[in-house]
């Protein structure tokens, strides 16, 4: 994909600007606008293979944890990625990426508590390599902005080679980002595709501060976002028959991706205030739909059997932006 | 070679050969010396000392600019490394990290030939052409691989013959395997110029969509620079031997189209329905269009007849649109490989007794070059393009089409094997790997990270 004139699309989430999300955007995502074809199905179909292949070996460490000030720290890297990510004009998938190594690193190892900076190394050392994987333009370490930091360039190097080691160099991973224009093409046919796609971004890049990555494979979140991306509610009846589409779907995804639809059905409601009967209470209009009140959201739910990140009382002190120098 | 080493081991004098000093990862090996340099930086062969019948490529990364940290051409190559495994492609045997200077080592089992050597021994020293056996098996073996790469999504984009090394006596002698993944990538690759970061990638081989400027890589890239590979096997020269235009970005290479259009004639709209859409077409209507060209037809130039099957095979090859030529796995069902001589394991052998077996030399080894002069060394001296194990990075890509052949049943992204014979592991498997979490691991140090973090404290 080229991307030398890559303007840097202001990030989605933060600002909501819709008018910067052109057709170069959607290049991004891995598609030309146009039709779906049978090289498309075919090649769809052997991503959605090889999800199983690269998520089978634990992709995250459980959110449900007791660690709140690891989902804290975990939401501020976020955070800190989506930032930078829209500074440099990267790519959505890359940032998704360094989220995913993010995940993977503390499924198999852990850093102490009081480490949040280590942390925030650890952040800037994922981003880095997802750029180097990702990008065609991969800026200096130094240029990567860490507000109360200055990681010298060997100590983020160090942290890159231990992230490399502790994934076994196993780096290349789908990301939903593959398939969106695929689903949105294919469950929605002639609809208006940029909006649903633009929409579909942003519920995506919403949801991983509410799961772990490796919750649902990047095909289910995929599916899930372009259908939540949808103006009207779907039933499960409704879902079901869409996902007749991809043929190598059972029930078991079927299932998936109506709990994950349902997640992100909330996501949206709440980010975009839409009126909607499965919202609880708290999560009125009244709150700003910036992405601050969603962050700080209690989003329960139950439907779905997939764990979530809630957010007790308890972590309403978590810094929206800033970790404080330990 | 070798004129970086003295002041490389002067001014290091304290990791000179006192073996307290010598890095962990590296005792277990035997240094020989030097056997090659390029841009990547230089590679070593070595012996495992619990193992000494088994030879080892040790590649040093040359270390990239301060700040960069870990570089991508390293990432990808281990990352692509890791993630495949088949008979024809070189195997990645381990992954050093030298602590001290953060510096990479890549160990290799040790390919002794590539087809560079064998065929300037051709040329230059025994004067005869190779026989049809030997060109037949090194030429099915490396469609076997690239049929392999290929079916996981990977293009090499770096074909030639350097990179296309052939095992010595042993176990798997005669044996291809396609080498040198530096810019390897499984999904949605960023196009890179070739001409990025300064490597050098020879365009002799680089099919003519690219060299018209088409932005997207296919498999087909890769199948003409079989197909130009497998002409020099037979003629023991460069097919195109174009003259390189140098100059940054990836300047528009006419002389190296000229070679080709000389050969193969001029290609047309009908033959190629999207040549009119490739960039330098259009912009370069006056040169490339206007010029008419007498054909010297290819089977003179091979010295092939059209009936040939061989002939058949190579011009399906150098078929001009990428989507009409052929493809790795069509390649491997072409009526040449089942004729006589039929291709076989050990390329360098005939199996028939009597066959005249050529006595190929071996690599030249360096041992003036110590490793250790050089590994907290910074990254010093400009180094030429070699032709030894591992040419150029400039490697594999992967698709941007999703016009790829169906992948195989078995497709490699499965883990590795892990390495039976070295000590430290490099790949695991699932039961290892747990083990290894729960143990702590001797690849990654257990206490590395407490070491960091107390390091940045």
């Amino acid at each position: 994909m080229e991307k030398s004139d890559h303007t840097s699309l202001s990030d989605l989430l933060c600002e909501e600007d819709e008018s910067c999300l052109n057709e170069r955007c959607f290049q991004d995502l891995g598609f030309d606008l146009g039709c779906v074809s049978d090289f498309d199905d075919e090649y769809i179909q052997i991503l959605i293979e090889r999800e199983s292949i690269f998520q089978s070996d634990g992709n995250g460490f459980s959110m449900k944890s007791e660690k709140s000030w690891l989902n804290c720290a975990r939401l501020d890297a976020i955070t800190w990625i989506l930032e930078t990510r829209a500074f440099f004009g990267f790519h959505f998938r890359t940032a998704y990426l360094s989220i995913i190594y993010f995940d993977r690193f503390f499924s198999r190892r852990s850093i102490d508590d009081s480490k949040l900076w280590a942390i925030r190394l650890l952040s800037v050392a994922c981003l880095s390599l997802a750029v180097k994987m990702e990008e065609s333009k991969v800026p200096a370490l130094s240029e990567y902005h860490v507000d109360e930091y200055n990681f010298e360039g060997n100590v983020i190097k160090r942290m890159e080679l231990l992230v490399l080691n502790t994934l076994d160099w196993k780096m290349s991973s789908i990301t939903p980002f593959a398939y969106l224009h695929y689903f949105s093409a294919k469950f929605c046919g002639e609809l208006r595709c940029e909006e649903l796609l633009k929409r579909a971004v942003e519920l995506i890049l919403a949801v991983i501060k509410q799961i772990n990555v490796g919750e649902y494979r990047p095909s289910i979140i995929a599916a899930a976002a372009v259908l939540a991306s949808y103006e009207y509610q779907l039933t499960e009846k409704n879902v079901e028959i869409k996902m007749n589409v991809i043929s190598s779907w059972g029930s078991f995804e079927k299932e998936d991706i109506f709990s994950c639809y349902n997640l992100l059905r909330k996501i949206r409601s709440v980010k975009f205030n839409t009126p909607n009967s499965m919202i609880s209470p708290n999560l009125s209009s009244s709150q700003s739909s910036s992405i601050h009140a969603l962050e700080n959201s209690s989003i329960t739910s139950s439907v779905g059997t997939k764990r979530r990140l809630a957010y007790s009382d308890s972590d309403r002190f978590c810094p929206p932006h800033k970790i404080p120098h330990p | 070679m070798g004129d970086g080493r003295a002041n490389n081991s002067n001014s290091h004098s304290n990791n000179n050969s006192s073996s307290s000093n010598k890095p962990e990862w590296l005792e277990q090996y035997d240094v020989i010396g030097k056997i090659g340099e390029g841009t990547y930086g230089l590679v070593f062969l070595a012996k495992i000392k619990s193992n000494r019948s088994k030879p080892i490529a040790i590649k040093k990364f040359k270390q990239p600019k301060d700040g960069d940290g870990v570089s991508p051409t390293a990432i990808r190559e281990i990352m692509l490394l890791r993630e495949i495994s088949h008979e024809n492609v070189v195997k990645l045997a381990n992954v050093h990290i030298n602590h001290a200077d953060m510096s990479l080592y890549l160990a290799f089992d040790y390919a002794e030939h590539d087809l560079y050597e064998i065929i300037r021994h051709h040329r230059d020293k025994v004067n005869q052409s190779i026989n049809q056996y030997t060109v037949k098996s090194l030429l099915w073996q490396l469609l076997n691989g690239l049929n392999y790469l290929h079916s996981n999504w990977i293009v090499h984009r770096d074909l030639k013959p350097s990179n296309i090394l052939v095992m010595g006596d042993g176990e798997e002698q005669g044996v291809v395997k396609i080498a040198d993944f530096g810019l390897a990538r499984i999904y949605q690759a960023p196009l890179k110029p070739l001409s990025e970061n300064g490597v050098v990638v020879t365009i002799w081989y680089r099919a003519p969509e690219l060299l018209l400027g088409a932005k997207h890589y296919t498999s087909a890239v890769d199948m003409w620079a079989v197909g130009c590979i497998f002409a020099e096997l037979l003629t023991l020269k460069p097919l195109f031997q174009g003259q390189e235009v140098k100059g940054t970005p990836n300047p528009f290479q006419l002389d190296q189209l000229d070679k080709i259009f000389k050969v193969l004639g001029h290609p047309t709209q009908e033959k190629w329905p999207t040549l009119v859409n490739l960039p330098h077409w259009q912009s370069d209507l006056q040169h490339i269009q206007g010029h008419k060209y007498e054909t010297a037809g290819l089977y003179n130039v091979v010295h092939l007849s059209p009936k040939n099957p061989a002939y058949d095979l190579l011009s399906q090859m150098l078929e001009y649109d990428p989507r009409k030529r052929l493809t790795a796995a069509q390649a491997l069902e072409h009526e040449y490989f089942r004729m006589e001589p039929l291709p076989g394991y050990n390329a360098l052998v005939p199996p028939q007794p009597g066959e005249k077996v050529v006595n190929y030399p071996t690599r030249p080894v360096d041992s003036s070059t110590d490793i250790e002069g050089t590994i907290s060394l910074q990254p010093s001296q400009p180094v030429s393009s070699g032709n030894s194990v591992s040419g150029g990075m400039q490697g594999p890509h992967v698709m941007q089409t999703r016009s790829m052949p169906r992948p195989m049943p078995m497709v490699g992204m499965q883990r590795m094997q892990p390495p039976a014979r070295c000590g430290s592991a490099s790949s695991s498997t699932t039961a290892d790997e747990k083990e290894r979490l729960r143990n702590g691991d001797d690849w990654i140090p257990s206490t590395e990270i407490k070491a960091l973090l107390s390091y940045l404290t």
